[in-house]
């Protein structure tokens, strides 16, 4: 569900995580933010930048469509999602403290859990019609879990907007307020884009590179232990309550 | 005085002149010496409501001079603190400061761009933080981008390194202001220089105090401590060696 490859060789070399499960438009697992954990972690030391992308869903560039909640309909289900929880805030700190920068290709829809990953990595590649944002309030679900790494990316005002409006927004738009650096005419550039990027990070030389990336951690306060246990637990008060029962089980009858 | 670095007051505006030309302005230990002395003019002089920054001749500030930097192994360390010293004491100025970025600001230049008030540069000027393209840590001036254009977008540009133009810097938030052309910058200048005027001189420091507060640029540590982090990158063995290649030294 999580492949990895390496492309090039030696210090200029460059890995690329592909979140791996078409069928499901990419949709997150326990195991597999476990399993992007251990690939993040297990490249980073080997190359220059790392690409994390979704695989192409039928004839559909898809980034990610956000935690597979049709796992939380069973007895267990609430123990899943705070499971997902766990291992999206998890996810995200280890993309965000990785020694060498990450670069999305959010292609065609990063939604819920898919736009949280968007948070932890250094550059976000889109394309102008993709879908972007947090529409899992309309669940009974916070997406507080996000904060500690959106509000440094976009700003207080509108990481406000974004967490409490269910709506989802265009690439576009992404790219205007801050959430997207790049934005590509088609969701066919973005993984390109975004290879093209990493490789030209992975061309300059790494000390600077990994210093600049770890000092600007310190200076935004995004690998501060405290907001991101803070954010994961604001979400995590919301599991199995009366509320997520009421609203969820629309999200499998879809 | 040192006339690496020229002040001229008049009444209520001073000018301050990066005077390096033959070098692009670029931040020698001498040069950076020199505004630190016109910086001491400006704090003891109450009079002054707004200070504009410019470089002569073609450039703005070419960046920190590289050269210095390698063969005397103080140099980095005395050079960055210096630098972070200078972008401290330039922000807690009561008076407004404005950049005039008349050319290339380049680094540390563009650094001192971002720490000025106000910023004004035209469309074609060559802007932007090359120094991970160099294998060095903008470590320095990560903290006053940061402020400057929030923290998502200071990670694209300090990590992907290279030159933008005056335009681009603009649709960024490192300039405030752009003129489509070099020849139209004074006048523009001049423009803005008169609106800050008209402002009540004790409304406008305690305005300009208040979000120095509330943005942590009052706080110098994490300025400081960039200056030491950007040294011991600099003082790395590997880098040391990229600098004599890439400068040809």
């Amino acid at each position: 569900m999580i492949s990895t490859r390496l492309e090039g060789d030696g210090d200029s070399a460059i890995g690329l995580v592909t979140l791996a499960r078409p069928d499901k438009r990419n949709a997150l697992t326990p195991e597999m933010l476990t399993a992007l954990r251990h690939a993040v972690n297990d490249l980073a030391p080997a190359v220059g930048a790392i690409v994390l992308e979704g695989e192409r869903s039928g004839d559909r560039n898809v980034f990610c469509a956000g935690f597979d909640l049709s796992l939380c309909q069973g007895n267990d289900g609430d123990s899943v999602l705070e499971a997902m929880l766990v291992g999206l805030s998890a996810a995200v700190r280890t993309l965000r403290s990785a020694e060498v920068p990450i670069v999305a290709a959010a292609a065609g829809a990063a939604v819920a859990g898919g736009c949280a990953l968007l948070g932890g990595c250094d550059i976000v590649v889109t394309d102008s019609q993709s879908k972007i944002g947090y529409p899992v309030v309309k669940l009974g679900i916070s997406p507080a879990v996000s904060a500690a790494t959106l509000r440094t990316l976009i700003g207080e005002g509108r990481a406000r907007e974004r967490l409490l409006d269910p709506a989802v927004i265009t690439g576009a738009e992404a790219g205007r307020i801050g959430l997207a650096h790049e934005v590509m005419a088609s969701s066919a550039e973005v993984a390109p884009r975004a290879a093209a990027i990493a490789r030209e990070l992975a061309a300059k030389p790494r000390a600077g590179i990994v210093a600049t990336k770890s000092w600007l951690n310190q200076l935004d306060g995004s690998i501060d232990a405290r907001w991101a246990d803070r954010t994961l637990a604001a979400s995590l008060s919301l599991v199995g309550g009366i509320e997520q029962h009421r609203l969820l089980p629309q999200a499998w009858s879809r | 005085m040192s006339s690496l670095a020229t002040l001229h007051i008049e009444t209520r505006l001073a000018r301050l002149t990066l005077n390096r030309p033959e070098a692009c302005n670029a931040l020698s230990l001498d040069l950076l010496a020199a505004l630190h002395e016109r910086l001491g003019q400006l704090e003891a002089n109450r009079d002054v409501q707004v200070v504009v920054i410019t470089g002569a001749g073609t450039a703005f500030c070419a960046g920190m001079d590289l050269k210095q930097v390698l063969g005397d192994p103080g140099a980095p360390e005395r050079l960055l603190r210096l630098l972070a010293e200078f972008t401290i004491r330039l922000r807690a100025l009561p008076a407004v400061v404005v950049g005039a970025v008349n050319g290339a600001a380049i680094g540390g230049g563009c650094g001192i761009a971002c720490v000025c008030d106000l910023t004004v540069t035209h469309s074609d000027s060559k802007m932007g933080f090359p120094e991970v393209d160099l294998g060095i840590c903008p470590a320095v001036v990560a903290p006053w981008l940061v402020r400057k254009i929030g923290a998502g977008r200071a990670r694209q540009v300090l990590l992907s390194g290279g030159l933008i133009t005056g335009q681009r810097a603009f649709e960024l938030g490192i300039v405030t202001d752009v003129v489509p052309s070099a020849g139209e910058l004074d006048a523009r200048v001049s423009a803005l220089i008169e609106r800050l005027l008209t402002g009540g001189p004790d409304a406008v420091r305690a305005t300009k105090n208040l979000l120095n507060e509330l943005d942590g640029s009052s706080d110098p540590a994490s300025v400081l401590k960039g200056a030491d982090l950007s040294a011991a990158v600099i003082a790395l063995p590997e880098t040391q060696k990229l600098l004599r290649d890439k400068l040809g030294l």
